[in-house]
């Protein structure tokens, strides 16, 4: 589900583990109902600070796409579902705004780098025809 | 007191080895339930520190309170309440995992035999084993287990993970975790190792000759730490700002590190025929780009 964090990545731990479930739930990984590890079972496994993991809960929780059952743990909540295609565009928009300011960095124009998106687009699609 | 959002507080605290200052009027602050990272170079004054915390040495100048405790004044107090792993962990080597939690439980009035009893017996250490046939990752996770033994609330680890080799590390590491989730405990470890600090902490102190150059949530700091690139016509270079550092400038091209890489910076830089880019600095590079300057200026 999480696989493993990039503590040197200028992106925060704790946006690192909430944009891999969001990511998760958008794809189709994790589905209402699945049962998350406990903070301190998470922060072992990732070797973070639990305080960390809390948080993200925490935020996850009050986003509405986590649901704590009183002394049963964290669950994915019945809304993640509609919420994942909003996350979906909002992730793919997050990274865009990235690549765009590299774009801007790197003063590419805007004509070159949308033919890079379209290559980029191309590649995937063959990549995923050869290994069907 | 119980309002107070620090666990471990110092003011101007200064310690002096005759002409040497080992630490410079520093003042930290540790929030409570925080793992705080205390890093700097060998010999920056980190052991010193928490030597000053413990009130093993007493401060020249400066006070410093954990919990609320002044350290000279309450020293008793202090130590009922913090667990100590010392770098080079003076372990009693020909005493027995058991003689040796035994003998620790008999300096403090409360201890929990079953916290380091669950710890060994979850990384695998047989309490009958002596000490000295120990490996050094093992020996580390004893001195943890047995600093937490009377509960503390706040956790002291000096150099707690140097030495280690990466499997030991990983399971001290994971151990400390578990330490801190318990009761919302606070940690303050020293080190070096700028990898583990990025992973586990929440806060950072950055010691360089005695003082404490840096202090900041770990977020902040990689948010507004940055390295900024503007591209000019040679006629027209940019106004850099005064408190920039490792600035280089050639005919075209100004680059700096800033401490606070705000929006109205960047539009002041902005201009016709110029571009501006902005890199990210990972911890390393914050502490090389930070801690030049000063450590130069007091040489």
């Amino acid at each position: 589900m999480l696989d493993g964090i990039d503590p040197k990545s200028a992106v925060p731990i704790y946006r690192q583990i909430a944009d891999q479930l969001r990511r998760s739930v958008a794809a189709g990984l994790l589905a209402p109902g699945d049962r998350l590890p406990s903070v301190r079972e998470l922060a072992g496994r990732l070797l973070v600070n639990p305080n960390t993991v809390a948080k993200v809960y925490r935020d996850l929780e009050r986003d509405g796409l986590l649901e704590t059952r009183r002394g049963d743990g964290t669950y994915i909540s019945a809304h993640a579902a509609a919420m994942a295609e909003a996350d979906r565009q909002r992730i793919l928009a997050e990274r865009l705004e990235a690549v765009a300011r590299d774009v801007r960095a790197f003063g590419i124009s805007n004509k070159a780098a949308l033919g890079l998106f379209r290559d980029a687009l191309t590649n995937r699609r063959r990549e995923r025809g050869d290994s069907r | 007191m119980t309002d107070n959002p620090y666990a471990i507080t110092t003011h101007s605290l200064t310690k002096r080895f005759g002409r040497l200052a080992a630490l410079d009027r520093v003042s930290a602050h540790v929030p409570r339930g925080s793992i705080y990272g205390f890093m700097g170079p060998n010999g920056a004054g980190k052991t010193t520190f928490v030597h000053c915390l413990l009130n093993l040495i007493d401060p020249t100048s400066g006070t410093a309170a954990v919990l609320g405790h002044d350290v000279v004044r309450d020293s008793v107090a202090v130590r009922r309440r913090v667990g100590h792993v010392a770098a080079l962990q003076p372990l009693w080597d020909w005493m027995k995992v058991r003689e040796f939690a035994g003998f620790m439980a008999g300096c403090y009035p409360r201890w929990s035999q079953q916290t380091v009893s669950d710890i060994l017996s979850r990384v695998g250490i047989n309490q009958n084993a002596r000490i000295q046939t120990l490996s050094r990752g093992q020996r580390a996770l004893v001195g943890l287990a047995v600093a937490i033994g009377h509960e503390p609330d706040v956790l002291l680890l000096d150099e707690a993970l140097t030495g280690l080799d990466p499997i030991a590390r990983r399971e001290v590491l994971r151990n400390i975790i578990e330490a801190m989730h318990a009761d919302g405990r606070t940690v303050l470890i020293t080190g070096q190792d700028i990898a583990d600090m990025e992973r586990i902490c929440d806060h950072i102190g950055f010691l360089v000759n005695g003082r404490l150059i840096l202090e900041s949530p770990l977020d902040d700091l990689k948010a507004r730490v940055k390295r900024v690139r503007v591209e000019h016509p040679a006629e027209s270079p940019p106004a850099v700002p005064a408190d920039a550092l490792q600035v280089e400038q050639s005919a075209r091209e100004t680059l700096f590190t800033t401490r606070d890489c705000s929006p109205a910076l960047l539009d002041s830089l902005d201009g016709p025929g110029r571009r501006v880019g902005i890199m990210d600095l990972d911890l390393e590079n914050i502490f090389i780009h930070l801690a030049q300057p000063p450590v130069e200026a007091i040489r």
